[in-house]
């Protein structure tokens, strides 16, 4: 579906990732961890467009998406969730969603079942459906962008540290319906720092370090490579 | 190392700049007047005034970012206050000057206090209709201004030609100008022209190094009016006659548009760009002369568009393409600075409390991001704060360095409530800190980005600190800092904090990006500051190795609030530290 | 001395609702992309010739076609400035570009009026006859300032709060990545919004055509009493506006029965200063409250 290859980007002169390939499934659920400030969040940008990547190629469906905008990236059924639960904060909760049918390719007539959906998920947003996104908790705000994002309907979901700001406990919903979310059929690319947490619920992982991939495994494997990268670096 | 440094190209071609400068305002000064071309020579008298007037525009624009549209009022008051004391009054030409000199003065005030509380846009504005206002007040104020008949001046003595045809008047024209350029020069190159500079850029990293932008922004206009005004003097006996008409919008854009076209920030931009938009229209287009305003419009929209560094920009940018300097990934290593630190443990944590925060609560509208935190910090001891990310860390920081504020509890430095505090005289009380996202000035050599933690040093540096500065001075004065990735760029923070002898340091996630060598290489650099030289240290970080390793005591943060608390050994074994250990390693 | 204060007021009132049209549609570019335009000033005095040149002397239906035209004309005007001053902002670093950019376009709008059109004010006869308040005689076009201010104040609410276009323009105001994120159109928008600025600026100058100056050189002095209107106000605020426009209105005239016309602009310099020096955020604006 999504195919990252040899990919460069940055901010200004400097790179920041280097030679970074992945490919992400329909269906499927890749997990990218790593510590901060190694690019993960530069990768998502790059891939949706935000830095415009120094070389390598991007592929949604056969067709290259580098050097596009971000919102024609986005239009094309690419679709990035950013950090930090962003949401319009002076629209309300619906209006928020009614935002994210921008991006949802021609017709319109689905946008009332997909808030349907999104309402039944997340019951909450529901009953604050005309209060301001400003005036929901972080955990909420978050639910709110994902659901932003699924009335979108798009091929690839791009999910950057969904549990920033949230307490730990609210991580496992929001992955569960992510989990749903990938089966129905959509790319799902989760950028997090909980990798433990996140782990059972991704199907493959990769670590980046230092801008370029360390190594990418089977998600249930992740532990493992993690402990043997240890003791390997230890005697190093 | 000073071999290298000797064969780099220049970081910067502000000299070189300012040389050709000199020389291209001498021939213009003093050319037509060896060739005996009167038409000329007074063309230049006036275009040399009007650079000098450019120059200052400049400064301000560039090196102070502000945007004025009403530096016309400040050359019109000048002139037209000492053409009044002057030539109506009958005072002597230095005490006019003089009071002319301070209505210049006046009228920088009326922009540089505004400036104190806002900048941007709004100066634009206010500057633009003091530019509207100014013109309007001369001919409506007519007991004082004579009106729309303006006034007339002769200053004889002045236009006297001591040697090779040359009046005094042209002599004063053309130095003032290669004076402004020297002033400018001077400026940029100081203490003050560094911390206009970072305010202008970054009024957050401005504040953090204990500089009131406000005031700076103040200073900026004051000095340009000041540099402004004595040009005014100048245009009294170039043009022998003020009236309303000489002063009107036209002409603040005229000094305006020229550091456009010319090339903003560049030293050579004023001289250049006021050729092209005054010359141009008025002497070559002279008989379309009332397409005078079209042609400066066009011209500035033109380079806005194609060449947005102007003239003299676009080739040093050409210049500066070709020949970066900077060492990308070795751009910046600490571990041959930091060999030279050994030495015997001097200083141990104290008992003293250096940092305390009592029921801090931060809120972003419905969010809480830090929540009823209670911390304390010794004096001397480096503090480990760990947690998830937005789990509040780097909003504790920002609440102590001042860049927000608490919305319930307080906090204390050093004993002292600083709770209300602004950011910048919490730095001013001796705290130090570095950002997530490094404040690197890309109009900065790389030394020179250093070296604002030394100018924003409470008195003298230490002897250890001098030798440093010295020793990174000859390594990296003429490297670029753009070069640098992001790791080392949080890494010259970190030496930007300690060249300020802060005696307290807030680290946010220093060691992200960095590698495995760079990583102890930092490790041996915080326990330095720490024992050698008893400094207070709150290290945000991931690397919990890291972490481990430095700290002496460890708090862990968890949605805003503090869940654990205590020794490294201890807190190993908490159970809220347990879960961010991922398969042995710590995440 | 009644009467005096009754003109006073109506008038500073009317004329400052003119204010708050500039400021109005100051504050839909400047959410929607940051910019305040410098030429906005020119943009109205474009309606004020526009009024002179397709509906001086003419009967009520061909003038309300014309108002329409107007306002279509000034919005592909401004639009098309929009496009000029957002290219140089894709690529380069340098985001302030378009202080300059509009501020060359204000002074090219002005230059080629005086060169088209001369120095000297048009006079645009009144469709609205004058109407009596208090006993004072009216010009017509002030009450249609008033009426335009409230129509354009009530008009941009419920666009900004009910329509998909203009949720989306709030939205981009509110969070510009995110709403890239999303899929919004972003530069669209943008242009859509100067284009709206340009739809109310061009009716309100069509429509005080009467009772402005309509010259070259005046588009100045209506951009900055916009602008301090709009900071009075708090820039971003249209409710703030309604507050802001009248009250400068009232002290420029004030000012010009007082002490004299030509002090009327030096009147609003010492309001904008002094607004910016104790309250800079204006009387209805927001600290911004996004997180860093």
């Amino acid at each position: 579906m999504l195919d990252v290859k040899n990919l460069y980007a940055g901010y200004g002169i400097v790179p920041v990732i280097e030679d970074v390939s992945l490919s992400v499934q329909s269906g499927e659920i890749l997990l990218v961890g790593g510590e901060n400030g190694a690019g993960k969040s530069t990768l998502m940008r790059a891939i949706a467009g935000f830095n415009k990547p120094d070389k390598g190629e991007i592929v949604l469906d056969g067709k290259p998406l580098q050097g596009m905008a971000p919102e024609a990236i986005a239009k094309a059924g690419l679709r990035l969730v950013l950090d930090g639960h962003r949401v319009f904060p002076e629209l309300s909760v619906y209006d928020n969603l009614r935002m994210g049918a921008a991006a949802r390719p021609g017709e319109r007539a689905g946008f009332a079942k997909a808030v349907d959906e999104i309402y039944e998920v997340f019951p909450i947003l529901k009953e604050k459906h005309r209060a301001y996104a400003r005036d929901l908790s972080g955990g909420q705000q978050q639910m709110l962008a994902l659901g932003q994002a699924f009335v979108a309907q798009p091929k690839v979901l791009l999910c950057d540290e969904p549990s920033m700001g949230l307490a730990q406990a609210l991580l496992p919903p929001i992955l569960a319906f992510l989990r749903r979310w990938a089966e129905s059929g959509t790319a799902v690319i989760i950028v997090e720092q909980h990798l433990k947490v996140t782990a059972p619920y991704a199907d493959r992982a990769m670590i980046i370090e230092r801008g370029t991939v360390k190594f990418s495994c089977a998600a249930n494997e992740l532990d493992e490579k993690l402990k043997a990268d240890e003791v390997n670096e230890a005697f190093a | 190392m000073n071999a290298s440094a000797k064969t780099k190209p220049r970081f910067s071609s502000d000299l070189p700049q300012v040389w050709i400068g000199i020389a291209l305002i001498a021939i213009t000064g003093f050319g037509p007047s060896i060739m005996g071309n009167a038409y000329w020579v007074h063309t230049f008298q006036l275009v040399n005034i009007y650079i000098a007037v450019a120059i200052f525009q400049n400064f301000l624009f560039v090196d102070a970012g502000q945007k004025s549209f009403g530096q016309g009022v400040i050359l019109g008051l000048g002139a037209y206050v000492a053409a009044i004391f002057f030539g109506l009054h009958e005072y002597s030409f230095a005490v006019a000057g003089l009071i002319g000199l301070f209505a210049a003065f006046l009228g920088g005030l009326l922009f540089a206090l505004p400036a104190l509380r806002v900048q941007y846009f709004h100066l634009g504005f206010v500057t633009l209709s003091a530019a509207i206002v100014f013109p309007q007040l001369l001919m409506s104020m007519d007991k004082w201004t004579n009106g729309i008949n303006g006034i007339s001046v002769s200053i004889p003595w002045i236009h006297e030609e001591p040697i090779a045809g040359i009046s005094l008047l042209s002599f004063l024209v053309a130095l003032y100008p290669m004076l402004a350029l020297g002033i400018h020069y001077a400026i940029r190159r100081s203490r003050l022209g560094r911390q206009l500079r970072i305010a202008a850029v970054s009024p957050e990293a401005a504040r953090t190094l204990g500089i009131r932008p406000g005031v700076m922004r103040f200073l900026a206009f004051i000095i340009a009016a000041i540099g402004t005004g004595v040009a005014g003097l100048l245009y009294l006996p170039t043009v022998s006659f003020v009236s309303p008409q000489g002063f009107n919008v036209e002409l603040s854009f005229v000094f305006f548009f020229a550091v456009v076209v010319g090339g903003r920030g560049q030293m050579l931009g004023p001289i250049v760009g006021m050729w092209i938009v005054f010359i141009l229209p008025n002497i070559l287009l002279a008989q379309f002369v009332e397409y005078r305003l079209l042609i400066y419009g066009i011209l500035t929209l033109v380079t806005v568009m194609l060449f947005p560094d102007g003239i003299v920009g676009t080739i040093e940018r050409w210049r500066v393409t070709r020949g970066v300097t900077g060492r990308g990934e070795q751009g910046f290593r600490l571990d041959s600075f930091i060999d030279g630190l050994e030495g015997e443990d001097e200083h141990k944590p104290t008992d003293k409390i250096a940092v305390e925060v009592r029921g801090g609560t931060k809120r972003f509208g419905a969010v809480v991001a830090v929540n009823n935190v209670d911390l304390s910090v010794r004096q001397g001891e480096v503090h480990g704060l760990i947690g998830a990310n937005g789990s509040g860390k780097t909003s504790l920081l920002n609440v102590l360095s001042g860049l927000s504020r608490l919305n319930a509890g307080s906090f204390l430095i050093d004993g002292k409530d600083a709770t209300r505090m602004s950011a910048d005289r919490i730095a001013n009380m001796g705290l130090g800190r570095t950002f997530q996202t490094p404040r690197i000035f890309r109009e900065f050599s790389l030394w020179e980005n250093l070296k604002i933690g030394m100018d924003a040093a409470e008195g003298e540096p230490g002897r250890d600190i001098v030798k440093l500065a010295n020793a990174l001075e000859a390594e990296f004065s003429q490297d670029s800092a753009e070069l640098l990735s992001h790791g080392q760029r949080r890494l010259a923070e970190v030496m930007r904090a300690m060249l300020k002898e802060a005696k307290i340091i807030l680290f946010d996630e220093p060691a992200a990006g960095l590698s495995q060598s760079e990583r102890e290489h930092f490790a041996k650099l915080v326990h330095f500051l720490s024992r050698k030289m008893g400094k207070t240290i709150i290290l945000v970080e991931h690397d919990l190795d890291l972490v481990w390793n430095v700290a002496d005591r460890i708090t862990v943060m968890e949605q805003g609030s503090v869940v654990a608390s205590g020794e490294p050994e201890e807190m190993a074994k908490d159970p809220a530290v347990q879960h961010m250990f991922v398969g042995g390693r710590l995440a | 001395m009644l009467s005096e204060i009754i003109i006073i007021v109506v008038r500073g009132i009317a004329i400052g609702s003119i204010f708050a049209m500039i400021a109005m549609s100051f504050n839909i570019v400047h959410g929607a992309t940051g910019i305040l335009n410098f030429a906005q000033g020119n943009m109205l005095v474009l309606g004020g010739y526009a009024a002179f040149f397709l509906a001086n002397n003419v009967g009520i239906g061909w003038w309300l076609a014309m108002l329409v035209v107007t306002g279509v004309l000034v919005a592909v005007v401004l639009a098309f400035q929009g496009w000029i001053t957002l290219l140089p902002l894709r690529s380069s670093v340098e985001q302030d570009s378009w202080i300059i950019s509009t501020v060359a376009v204000s002074v090219i709008v002005g230059a080629i009026l005086l060169i088209t059109q001369g120095p000297f004010a048009y006079s645009v006869q009144a469709v609205v006859p004058p109407f009596r308040i208090l006993g004072v005689r009216t010009p017509g076009a002030y009450g249609l300032a008033i009426v335009c201010m409230l129509f354009w104040f009530f008009a941009m609410r419920i666009f900004l709060r009910k329509s998909f276009l203009g949720l989306a323009i709030s939205a981009l105001s509110q969070d510009f990545d995110a709403a890239r994120a999303a899929g919004l159109p972003v530069r669209r928008l943008q242009l859509v919004a100067f284009a709206i600025s340009g739809l109310m600026i061009g009716t309100a100058g069509f429509l005080v055509a009467p009772v402005i100056s309509v010259s070259s050189d005046a588009g100045l002095r209506y951009v900055l009493n916009g602008f301090v209107a709009a900071v009075v106000g708090g820039i971003g605020s249209n409710l703030g506006t309604l507050i802001g426009g009248p009250l400068v209105g009232v002290i420029t005239m004030l000012t010009a029965y007082r002490i004299g016309g030509a002090y009327q602009d030096l009147a609003s310099l010492a309001v904008l200063v002094a607004i910016l020096m104790v309250r800079p955020q204006g009387l209805f604006g927001r600290t911004s409250a996004r997180r860093v």
